[in-house]
């Protein structure tokens, strides 16, 4: 029970862009909202880098290379939507935990999910003696949070807590909703950008022989724009996401913070996290940022690259709450 | 011309009084809900206490005084019919098993029983439910209150026949219980 903890925590963040109060509870319908825009933006996006590309490249095939971005980008989703969570659980390698096995476990996760007002997710335990942890699931009804035995040993109670609030934040804010999503917008960019270059490289050979017509200006411009199109968009939209994951990191804390009114236990919990030296755990690119702190140390940084916020920036904000 | 744009000035009206009254609805049964998931935990609890005192009385059964109490404390708890009398009767077997801990401590070979390590887990497991079912019941209350105390919602309570809700305190002997470590 957190019985010294500071009964008023702010259930509001400042918006480090614009300088705007937020309130937690406004994040969740923005998440949602966003996250059907950007599935509205994806097939978009592909529409117009297939529409493109069959005008560079073969004007009588538009339909055909129209069709086959929105298949891409509807597939893309749709795996996102509902396969994301069970992809990131196996890739984690994690098991399901037992109330026989982690009773101490499955009682925090439960209590904090009371706090946080969403029914209790399902738990899953990764073995390895790194701390860390994550949670997934398109919704809260279903959410998952998985965590490391290393976690279990490291923290206290109280630090335990402040990890799992701020996994529930996430699950909440419907974070990963809006981040696979985004996740599998630039996946599907970059696919079409290989898939784009392979035909190109095939097309231009084909018409090496050379069609006196010259092509036509449209032509060319298509392609110019298609070129830019397709180098520019998998950049950007990578920069961009990392750029969201790290503010989703900011407003988890500050929401795990009000869930369990302990900024404290999440500051000291990352305290301990920033000060492991031990085993590393190993997860594949893809999912590294869904975790509690990156699993490669170095990208929890001040840098473009960074899916987490630097560690003594989280712990400094959570304690001058 | 004129009919058509009273009708569409009465239409938004409705909506939005409508819109309003849903919202209302809306937060009574959040922190309706909310209560519900505070009986659970005080359910759970009561329905534990049986088999911890059994145990207890099995390496200290001249601890007399503390069994009345906590025994007291269940008889209340299940005649509870109200919000207000589960409360009341939630913070006594709060204190009470808190002292059946407290005197729990004097006694090493029933704090080496697996079975009483269990229940003690499970105990404070529970305490600490109810205690974030409190805090989700408080601010769903304040919502509430927030939602039929300020305009337009006022406007509306009276005839829905809404009132104030009071908060949960958090009782004093809780805040001082002892902590049990767990790692």
């Amino acid at each position: 029970m957190s019985t010294s903890a500071p009964e008023r925590v702010p259930d509001s963040i400042t918006d480090g862009v614009t300088g705007r109060k937020i309130s937690l509870l406004d994040w969740r319908a923005a998440n949602v909202r966003s996250s059907y825009l950007l599935a509205f933006i994806m097939v978009l996006l592909l529409a117009a880098i297939g529409y493109l590309a069959a005008l560079a490249l073969r004007p009588a095939a538009a339909i055909l290379f129209v069709g086959i971005a929105v298949v891409v980008a509807g597939v893309q989703s749709g795996v996102a939507y509902w396969l994301s969570d069970k992809i990131a659980l196996a890739s984690a390698g994690a098991r399901k935990a037992t109330l026989e096995e982690h009773r101490y476990l499955v009682n925090v996760t439960e209590a904090v999910a009371i706090g946080a007002g969403v029914p209790a997710p399902d738990i899953y335990v990764i073995d390895s003696s790194a701390p860390n942890a994550f949670a997934t699931g398109r919704n809260p009804e279903h959410g998952a949070v998985a965590v490391t035995t290393g976690l279990l040993e490291l923290l206290d109670r109280q630090e335990l807590e402040g990890v799992v609030a701020h996994e529930m934040a996430h699950i909440r804010n419907y974070d990963i909703l809006f981040l696979s999503m985004l996740a599998a917008t630039v996946g599907a960019v970059i696919l079409l950008r290989d898939l784009a270059l392979r035909v190109m490289r095939f097309g231009g050979r084909r018409r090496g022989g050379g069609s006196g017509r010259g092509g036509g200006q449209a032509q060319l411009i298509a392609m110019v724009l298609l070129v830019v199109l397709l180098i520019l968009a998998p950049v950007l939209a990578t920069l961009l996401r990392l750029a969201v994951s790290r503010r989703r990191e900011y407003l988890a804390d500050a929401t795990g913070a009000y869930i369990t009114r302990n900024p404290e236990g999440l500051a000291s919990a990352l305290e301990k996290l920033r000060d492991y030296s031990g085993e590393r755990l190993e997860a594949s690119e893809g999912v590294r940022h869904m975790f509690f702190i990156n699993p490669v140390q170095r990208l929890n940084a001040s840098t473009v690259l960074a899916t987490h916020p630097p560690l003594d920036e989280r712990i400094g904000r959570l304690r001058r709450m | 011309m004129g009919t058509i744009i009273v009708l569409v000035v009465l239409g938004a009206i409705a909506l939005f009084v409508v819109s309003i009254y849903n919202r209302i609805v809306q937060l009574e049964n959040r922190f309706e809900n909310a209560w519900s998931q505070i009986d659970v935990q005080l359910k759970r609890r009561t329905d534990l206490v049986p088999n911890l005192v059994e145990t207890v009385k099995g390496y200290a059964s001249h601890e007399k005084e503390v069994f009345e109490q906590v025994s007291t404390s269940r008889q209340a708890m299940m005649g509870a019919g109200n919000v207000a009398e589960s409360a009341q009767a939630a913070n006594m077997m709060t204190a009470a098993l808190g002292r059946l801990f407290a005197v729990a401590e004097d006694y090493p070979d029933l704090k080496a029983n697996e079975n009483f390590r269990v229940l003690q887990e499970e105990l404070s497991a529970v305490e600490n439910k109810i205690a974030y079912a409190r805090q989700f019941y408080n601010d769903a209350v304040l919502q509430y209150n927030n939602s039929i105390e300020t305009i337009p919602g006022v406007f509306l309570a009276n005839p829905m026949g809404k009132k104030e809700q009071v908060f949960l305190e958090i009782p004093e002997t809780e805040r001082e219980a002892p902590q049990v470590s767990f790692s």
